[in-house]
């Protein structure tokens, strides 16, 4: 992968409206900042390359490479990445039953691996008011207050380099598919410091298949419900179609064709549902309430899921084929459509430095014929 | 005592054109002098303060030029004479009084010095007073050298009275603040009466009220005006300070004023043309003098106009030569729409001669070629490129570096509209090249209460304006009633330094002492705003975090005006200069240098002087002598390198 400075990093991703917001340039220097989910270039940075270009997972993603580093294998645009074993999942016995947003399985991984010293801390999202923010934890007890999802991007991983630079080292982190891929690529060392060494000791990705921009969707909400009331938000499996916005009294539910409208352009970019370059990679399970999907991808989530489940902090099912290929089915769609995306706007293999997505033809083409061309799948 | 009024005979000083200014005027009896600062005016107003008390005169810092003229006028309406102060720009200001004052006549002798700025060194323009006297129809007077400056002003005074018109009296940067040898004449006695007369006739220019003009009426006040001006014109034809020097008939008649006047005597002489080139050198400007100037363009054929800034006299002389064609005959016309002076920035002698010699064909070699050539050479290698910045310590670059931030952070390409003060060059890198509008004083509030009205046209963009606190009280604060009564959303980031700081710290309404040092009530600009309507929030600039947060959260506002103080005295100011407050040092290990995670934000970006890149170290370092230890720099050092120590 070709590393560039923040010159090209605020040309090719900020200011063409391709960040995401998952706050991997931040904290690492002076010039990035994250105010109410948008990211900033305070004052210009005129190095020719930096950990900010080589971190962002909106510019330059080279997939294969990635792939290659954290998988030993390459990438070859299968819908759900690297898989070693796939479940139904959800916190066991050993974790406080609480109002998880499904299964609880992220919670119950995150308190196991603080409880058995397998990380130090987590990086987790948290939230102030309705702002999603980074937030850090060391305590297994509070990993569980935070166990909500929040729909809206996140610079969680601002957290990360906060941390990193303090010296932390074996942490985990739980990182949306776009924080996912960009938590690789640091972990790859891209700047090649001979000082570097790999800080995390588990990453778990998440499902997405978007996120809301904060700012359009807390004023969408401002204009209906008062904010401070909101308890939670949920976008219950299909048929549904509607995002659910639970208050201190009652729920209101607003139609997701309305909220999509509130997907910042970054998503339509990204080829990755099921967080690809995670350890483990955690969802809902569709038809199924209060159980999760789990995607386990590495020697060591494999290990970390084998032994929370025999310590009783995990319960696993097998997942049946049909929710499995549905699950592969929707996964491929957004990267079809995403590959589409990025080819249509000149930024799949296009000009060094601006370029989304760097992919070999015959995964283009491999990509291009799974799944269908639609929009109406949503997990 | 000052100088400025010693007495005896055969007294001689060396003055600044501006005190020579005052001088004059204390010979004149002045009573009343007021000003608003700018340079190059402000020492006249700082020299009337110092001889006040025993002069028994009444002198201010005034809140705008308007204002200034006014109080002046009501002096000159009493009966006493007086003067009003002011650079270029404050001319437009006072104008739209002036142009009612020349209308309505005055009593006691009564001049408005302006102090224009050729090339605009200290300026936002070169903007040209002169052309106002024509517009204002009122005499204009420009002295060419520092004894004449300190003569014509009791003529000036005379003329004035004689005539009951405001006159003008024109400086430039050279003349006000270079100096030369003045000899004093006798200073008047001090008794002064103050007393306005109203009970006469509605015109009667003695003793009835003082109107500018009835309506649908000009003739009775206009006419007399011109009236006026009109016998200023015959004065000026005897005038003592119009000077010729050079032969009866010379080959080239060099037609000048002001300062010119030297640069001109200075090219003929070392041009060694004195046999063959004239100059008349001009100390009224307007109205010209038709039948001296006829007499002069009558003996020559060539005429060139050495004067700055617009074609001033080049086209006034050129409509008398029309109108004096049979008498002069055939003449050809050389200055700025020849090419022959340049039509913008100051002149110089050498400009003056590079003319000369091409006109008179006489060949003149300033500089040798290779003394030129290696004199540059030099130049480049050794002088370091430097931008123009604020100073170590300015609370402006805290300010600045806080809004940018700020407008970054809130990523909707909010902007900032610019104002008079030393917080203009935030246009440029100093001020992290924040401010995108920049024109008058307090023109950045109103320029911002337009902007933020522009919201039902799609436009979104946050918009601030920046003014600072002597700026707030003479021409922001109409801007801000307006954006407020409208409720135009735009942030108003004020920056109190305490003071006039860009002028040389000269009191204004919010501050606690007058010009004298005299203690005065001083208006309280937080609760002015509070009570104008405004949400107003206060912060300490130095103390970045703060300030950004205020700052962003008053920008996601979006109902009416805004205005946040940012308050820190400048740098300059005697109670910063007195002492350091903290100890700055650089821990050399942990700076990081030009590498990833920080690239010199400090001296790269932050840029402050006190702070020096260590090229052979690669780290940066704290410059002793210049730091004022405001101890900004350490919350900007992503590395914690930058380390303050309180001094006990």
């Amino acid at each position: 992968m070709k590393n560039f400075g923040a010159v090209r990093l605020v040309d090719s991703v900020i200011q063409a409206g391709l960040c995401c917001g998952c706050g991997a340039c931040i904290n690492l220097c002076p010039y990035f900042q994250s105010y109410r989910g948008k990211t900033a270039a305070l004052f210009p940075c005129n190095l020719e390359t930096g950990r900010c270009f080589a971190y962002c997972p909106k510019v330059e993603l080279d997939p294969d490479a990635l792939s290659r580093f954290l998988f030993k294998q390459p990438y070859d645009g299968s819908p759900l990445g690297t898989v070693r074993s796939i479940h139904i999942s959800h916190a066991g016995a050993k974790v406080k039953r609480q109002a998880f947003q499904s299964g609880g399985t992220v919670s119950a991984l995150v308190y196991f691996a603080l409880r058995s010293k397998r990380i130090r801390g987590a990086v987790l999202t948290g939230r102030d008011g309705f702002l999603p923010v980074p937030s850090r934890v060391t305590r297994p007890a509070d990993v569980l207050r935070q166990s909500l999802s929040k729909y809206a991007a996140a610079p969680t991983l601002s957290a990360l380099n906060k941390a990193v630079a303090e010296g932390c080292r074996d942490l985990g982190v739980v990182a949306t598919p776009c924080q996912a891929a960009a938590v690789a690529q640091m972990r790859s060392n891209p700047m090649e410091d001979p000082s570097f060494t790999d800080p995390t000791a588990l990453v778990i990705g998440l499902f997405c298949t978007w996120a809301l921009d904060f700012r359009r969707f807390e004023a969408f909400l401002a204009e209906r419900v008062p904010l401070p009331d909101i308890v939670k938000i949920d976008i219950p499996p299909p048929p549904a179609s509607v995002l659910e916005v639970y208050l201190k009294e009652g729920k209101r539910e607003f139609p997701l064709d309305e909220i999509r409208a509130l997907v910042p352009e970054a998503c339509l970019y990204c080829p990755d549902m099921t967080a690809e370059f995670a350890d483990v990679s955690v969802g809902v399970l569709e038809g199924r309430p209060g159980m999760n999907t789990l995607i386990v991808r590495t020697e060591r989530g494999e290990e970390m899921v084998r032994e929370a489940r025999r310590l009783g902090y995990l319960e696993l099912d097998d997942l049946p084929d049909e929710n499995r290929e549905h699950l592969m089915w929707a996964a491929a769609n957004k990267k079809k459509r995403a590959i589409l995306q990025c080819r249509e706007t000149g930024r799949l293999n296009g000009e060094e430095g601006a370029a989304c997505l760097r992919l070999s033809k015959e995964t283009v083409e491999r990509i291009l014929s799974q799944g269908k061309e639609t929009s109406s799948c949503h997990s | 005592m000052s100088f400025l009024i010693d007495e005896g005979k055969h007294i001689q000083h060396l003055l600044m054109g501006n005190e020579a200014i005052v001088r004059g005027a204390l010979e004149a009896g002045v009573n009343v002098a007021t000003g608003y600062p700018g340079t190059p005016s402000s020492e006249v107003i700082e020299a009337f303060s110092k001889v006040a008390r025993e002069r028994n005169l009444y002198v201010e810092w005034s809140t705008n030029e308007k204002v200034a003229t006014e109080v002046a006028a009501a002096a000159s309406f009493a009966g006493l004479r007086s003067m009003c102060v002011m650079k270029q720009n404050g001319v437009n200001v006072a104008s739209d009084f002036l142009l009612h004052l020349a209308s309505s006549g005055t009593r006691g002798g009564m001049l408005v010095v302006t102090c224009d700025d050729p090339g605009a060194l200290s300026s936002v323009n070169e903007g040209e007073s002169r052309l106002f006297a024509r517009l204002l129809e009122i005499p204009l007077l420009e002295p060419g050298d520092f004894q004449e400056t300190k003569d014509i002003i009791p003529w000036a005074y005379d003329l004035s009275e004689k005539l009951g018109i405001v006159v003008m009296l024109r400086s430039v940067t050279r003349l006000s603040h270079a100096s030369g040898n003045v000899r004093f004449g006798p200073l008047p006695g001090k008794a002064a009466r103050a007393k306005f007369s109203y009970h006469g006739p509605l015109l009667d220019p003695e003793t009835g009220p003082v109107i500018s003009m009835i309506p649908a009426r000009p003739e009775p006040t206009h006419g007399r005006q011109q009236e006026k001006l009109k016998s200023a014109q015959e004065m000026f034809e005897s005038c003592p300070f119009n000077t010729y020097t050079g032969p009866a008939e010379p080959e080239l008649l060099i037609i000048t004023s002001s300062i010119c006047s030297l640069y001109s005597r200075e090219a003929v002489t070392i041009l060694g043309l004195e046999k063959r080139v004239g100059v008349l050198k001009l100390a009224t400007t307007w109205p010209l003098p038709p039948k001296l100037l006829t007499k002069h363009l009558a003996s020559t054929k060539k005429v060139l106009f050495v004067e700055e800034v617009a074609p001033t006299l080049e086209d006034h002389v050129k409509v008398i030569a029309a109108e004096s064609m049979s008498e002069i005959g055939a003449t050809t016309f050389y200055g700025k729409k020849s090419g022959h002076v340049p039509s913008v920035g100051e002149l110089n002698p050498d400009i003056v001669i590079s003319a000369l010699s091409r006109l008179c064909d006489v060949p003149h070699q300033p500089v040798p070629p290779e003394f030129a050539r290696e004199a540059k050479l030099l130049a480049d290698r050794y002088s370091p490129a430097r931008g123009i910045s604020f100073c170590p310590g300015c609370p402006h670059r805290a300010s600045f570096w806080s809004i940018t931030g700020a407008l970054q952070l809130d990523a909707r390409q909010g902007f900032v509209c610019g104002d008079i003060g030393c917080y203009a060059l935030a246009a440029f890198p100093t001020g992290f090249s924040t401010n995108k509008t920049l024109h008058s004083m307090g023109s950045g509030s109103g320029i911002a209460s337009g902007f933020g009205k522009l919201r039902q046209f799609g436009m979104d963009q946050p918009v601030v304006a920046v003014c600072g606190d002597s700026t707030f009280f003479h021409a922001a604060m109409p801007a801000l009633a307006n954006a407020i009564h409208h409720r135009s959303p735009f942030t108003l980031v004020l920056m109190d330094n305490r003071g006039t700081a860009m002028t040389g710290f000269q009191p204004h309404p919010g501050s606690p002492t007058d010009v004298l040092g005299d203690p005065a009530p001083a208006l309280d600009i937080e609760k002015i705003c509070v009570s104008m309507g405004a949400k107003v929030e206060v912060s300490d600039p130095f103390d970045l975090a703060k300030t950004r947060k205020k700052l962003n959260r008053l920008l996601e506002s979006t109902e009416g005006a805004k205005v946040l103080i940012l308050r820190q005295a400048c740098a300059l100011s005697p109670e910063r200069r007195s002492r350091k407050k903290y100890e700055i040092t650089v821990d050399e290990d942990r700076c990081r240098g030009e590498n990833c995670g920080c690239n010199r934000i400090c001296t790269r970006i932050f840029g402050c002087p006190g702070l020096i890149w260590d090229r052979e170290k690669k780290v940066s370092r704290i410059d002793d002598i210049i730091c004022t230890a405001c101890g900004v720099c350490p919350d900007i050092c992503p590395a914690g390198a930058i380390i303050k120590k309180e001094v006990s």
